[in-house]
């Protein structure tokens, strides 16, 4: 099925690269590829698989996305929250890899393991404990501050608090991404700008930084993927409120697909959803410069 | 002494276990089943002759020609409660084995309809009127002739479709006030003070306040995050005015008694000053808290107070009024009774057909998942049974359960909307008739495709 490409490679070598690729050739195909085609479909038609119903609707559900209020609010949201949080996951995440990694601190290991430990507990988990952090009555953060701040149900408050925990539980991220990225700089570079008299910041600034530009753009698309899909912490934290304060888009695709069971309308969601996230990468490729 | 064994023992299986009623809510009770009219015991005890009213059960007719079978039943909760009525139904048939499926709510929703589009899917399953659209193309319709289930429950005629019934309510779920009566004895409140209108209601849960300042120590009323349920879905009744319109499917939520209902909500919490949107994220935890002086809810809680709070030294008094003539009292919501999978095969079929029969004979069963559910019971000759009016929560009831009128199988779009329209109001600064237009044009676009038809016209006193 696949042209030999290395002389050395054995028959059953062979057989095994063929076995591996059709293999994840056909999970793709059931498990990503199908699913997709079926949602997109779908998103043509008024689509309830609990009920059975399945009628061809035309461009009706684009047009009823495109013309929602709230899916135009949410967005605006989730526009708001990745921003912000991805400035502050990679501004944080940076410092304090870069803070981590000078000679000037002991114990890195310990560090690294302090900062990584919210990355690797459930969303749902910190949702919850941050949820009765913020409590009115009873909140750590009112008690600690002194404040009398209903922040979940506040409508200027409630998406910032949100905010505020996502950053804590992900900012980890990047400190270890960062931290990988700076033990790879090639130490010839940064030890060329020393003999040239270079100081810390301009060391930084154009040595480092620069270096890292790659870190920073993985780091960067990984978040706007993942924050375009955040959800979690809206189900548990607001359920979008107060009264719609706080939807994601992602949480709109949750909330009609699996509380209305509206799935065409959602389908149709997702693939506009899809495309926000396609030009959002591209632009970010584009603005690094990286976009080859 | 038999059937007081029987009742002890279903007493203790209800007391231990819990049934689930709309997925989050847990409720368990207590209380004796010893009203039963000739019912059947659900135990391991097999009765020889018929028993039911008009739906006669005769326990000597053989089922699959007394061949071996197995169904499953499928249910969300309470596996302890459904094994009693199965024990009791099998020591009658040994030959028919019925297995028991749990699944949690979460996930029994989206399984079930699966399971039933196959070929293999449970020949009896437990139903939520609020899962109607997703499961009535798979069910059968039952085998018992109309009339006689008519003749035997309240509320059948809203489940008929097509001259054909495919489940019914054997319970009735709804509101009533529960106070503290520590609270409310340290207020100087007596027996005497229980409101019977809003106006009194008022007065009475300010008398229930306590404040520090301007800080709010104790709230005389709460509603806090189910006030949609409680008061939305429910007073416009009182002051005559129906959740839909007379197509039976235009939403009529800006209307002026659902204004009305809302607005006295606002008042409550800033004119009155008895509760605060920020004083206990839910009401229903709150009072169980000991924070908050009174609340309305559903007849579950009931149990929940029984089981979880049981440090709260509660009481329950009918639902107040505008003027004391309300058109209705409030909204309620039935509690179904099993459902039959139409794919399953013919001799699986005949089992479910007959276990729902027993399971609607049976005034001890019906007795127990009353019981277990705080739900008014839909067999007629049970609405004064002993074990019923020994629960408070459902002897307030009985005067006007006739007062009460079911709006049909309501999508969830109708609760949630009208939630977002009450936090709009609270929390956004929205203005009523905004918040509650926005809930109607929501609505009406959730629904533009659902089958949904209200049965309000066929509560007893419609206009």
């Amino acid at each position: 099925m696949f042209k030999k490409s290395h002389p050395l490679q054995s028959k059953s070598e062979i057989a095994l690269r063929n076995i591996v690729v059709l293999g994840m050739i056909l999970f793709f195909s059931v498990f990503l590829i199908a699913p997709i085609a079926i949602a997109f479909a779908g998103s043509f038609h008024e689509w309830n698989p609990l009920s059975g119903t399945y009628r061809f609707l035309g461009l009706q559900n684009y047009k009823e996305v495109l013309i929602s209020s709230l899916f135009w609010k949410s967005l605006w949201n989730t526009v708001i929250f990745s921003v912000v949080v991805i400035i502050f996951r990679v501004g944080l995440g940076l410092a304090i890899a870069y803070a981590v990694y000078s000679s000037l601190v002991k114990y890195k290991s310990f560090f690294r393991t302090v900062f990584y430990m919210p990355v690797v507990t459930p969303m749902v988990a910190v949702a919850f404990v941050w949820k009765f952090m913020y409590n009115p009555q009873i909140g750590t953060i009112n008690q600690i501050f002194g404040l009398d701040i209903n922040w979940l149900m506040n409508p200027k408050t409630a998406l910032i608090a949100v905010i505020i925990m996502t950053i804590w539980k992900d900012f980890g991220y990047a400190v270890v991404m960062y931290m990988a990225g700076l033990y790879s700089l090639p130490s010839d570079a940064l030890e060329a700008a020393k003999v040239d008299g270079a100081n810390s910041w301009q060391n930084f600034r154009y040595i480092t930084f620069p270096l890292l530009k790659p870190m920073t753009l993985f780091v960067t698309i990984t978040s706007i993927i993942s924050y375009i899909q955040a959800y979690v912490q809206i189900l548990i934290m607001t359920e979008g409120g107060p009264g719609t304060a706080t939807y994601l888009s992602s949480y709109i695709i949750y909330d009609e697909a699996f509380v209305k069971y509206n799935f065409g309308y959602a389908s149709a969601l997702s693939f506009v959803l899809f495309i926000i996230t396609g030009i959002f990468t591209w632009l970010s490729f584009k603005v690094s410069g990286n976009e080859e | 002494m038999k059937k007081r064994l029987t009742a002890a023992v279903m007493a203790a299986a209800v007391a231990a276990t819990a049934l689930t009623g709309c997925g989050g809510g847990s409720a368990s009770g207590g209380g004796s089943s010893s009203g039963g009219n000739g019912g059947a015991a659900p135990a391991a005890e097999a009765p020889t002759e018929p028993f039911g009213d008009t739906i006669k059960y005769d326990p000597s007719v053989a089922i699959n020609d007394g061949k071996d079978i197995t169904v499953e039943l499928w249910e969300w909760g309470s596996d302890e409660l459904f094994q009693q009525v199965i024990d009791g139904y099998q020591a009658i048939h040994p030959n028919v084995t019925i297995k028991l499926v749990n699944n949690p709510w979460e996930d029994y929703w989206t399984k079930l309809p699966l399971a039933l589009d196959g070929a293999n899917g449970p020949a009896i399953f437990n139903v939520h009127n609020s899962y109607h659209e997703n499961l009535i193309n798979y069910m059968a319709p039952l085998e018992i002739p109309l009339e006689d289930l008519e003749a035997d429950f309240t509320g059948v005629e809203a489940h008929v479709i097509d001259g054909k019934v495919y489940y019914i309510d054997y319970g009735m779920m709804t509101g009533a006030v529960y106070y503290n009566k520590d609270m409310w004895e340290a207020a100087g409140l007596t027996d005497a003070d229980i409101p019977k209108t809003w106006d009194e209601m008022r007065e009475v849960a300010k008398k229930l306040t306590i404040k520090d300042g301007d800080r709010l120590i104790q709230a005389g009323l709460n509603f806090n995050d189910d006030f949609h349920q409680n008061y939305l879905l429910g007073l416009n009744y009182q002051l005559g005015e129906n959740l839909f319109l007379e197509d039976g499917k235009t939403p009529n939520v800006t209307s002026d008694a659902m204004k009305q209902v809302m607005q006295m909500l606002v008042d409550m919490y800033e004119v009155d000053g008895v509760g605060s949107k920020d004083f206990g994220e839910k009401c229903a935890d709150s009072f169980g808290q000991g924070q908050s002086a009174m609340v309305m809810q559903w007849g579950h809680y009931y149990n929940t107070l029984n089981t979880t709070w049981t440090d709260i030294n509660f009481g329950v008094f009918e639902i107040p009024t505008f003027d004391g003539n309300p058109y209705a009292y409030n909204r309620y919501n039935g509690e179904s009774s099993f459902g039959i999978n139409k794919n399953a095969s013919a001799e699986q079929q005949a089992v479910a057909q007959d276990f729902v029969k027993y399971f609607l004979a049976n005034d001890d069963a019906q007795i127990a998942f009353n019981l277990a559910m705080s739900t008014f019971p839909a067999k007629k000759s049970l609405a004064d049974s002993e074990a019923i009016m020994a629960n408070p929560s459902l002897s307030i009831l009985s005067e006007h359960i006739d007062h009460y009128i079911w709006p049909g199988p309501m999508p969830a779009t109708v609760e949630t909307s009208l939630k977002t329209a009450g936090q709009n109001i609270f929390f956004n600064g929205m203005d009523v008739g905004t918040a509650l237009e926005e809930a109607q044009q929501s609505i009406i676009r959730d629904m533009s495709s659902s089958s949904f038809t209200s049965v309000e016209h066929l509560y007893k006193y419609a206009k």
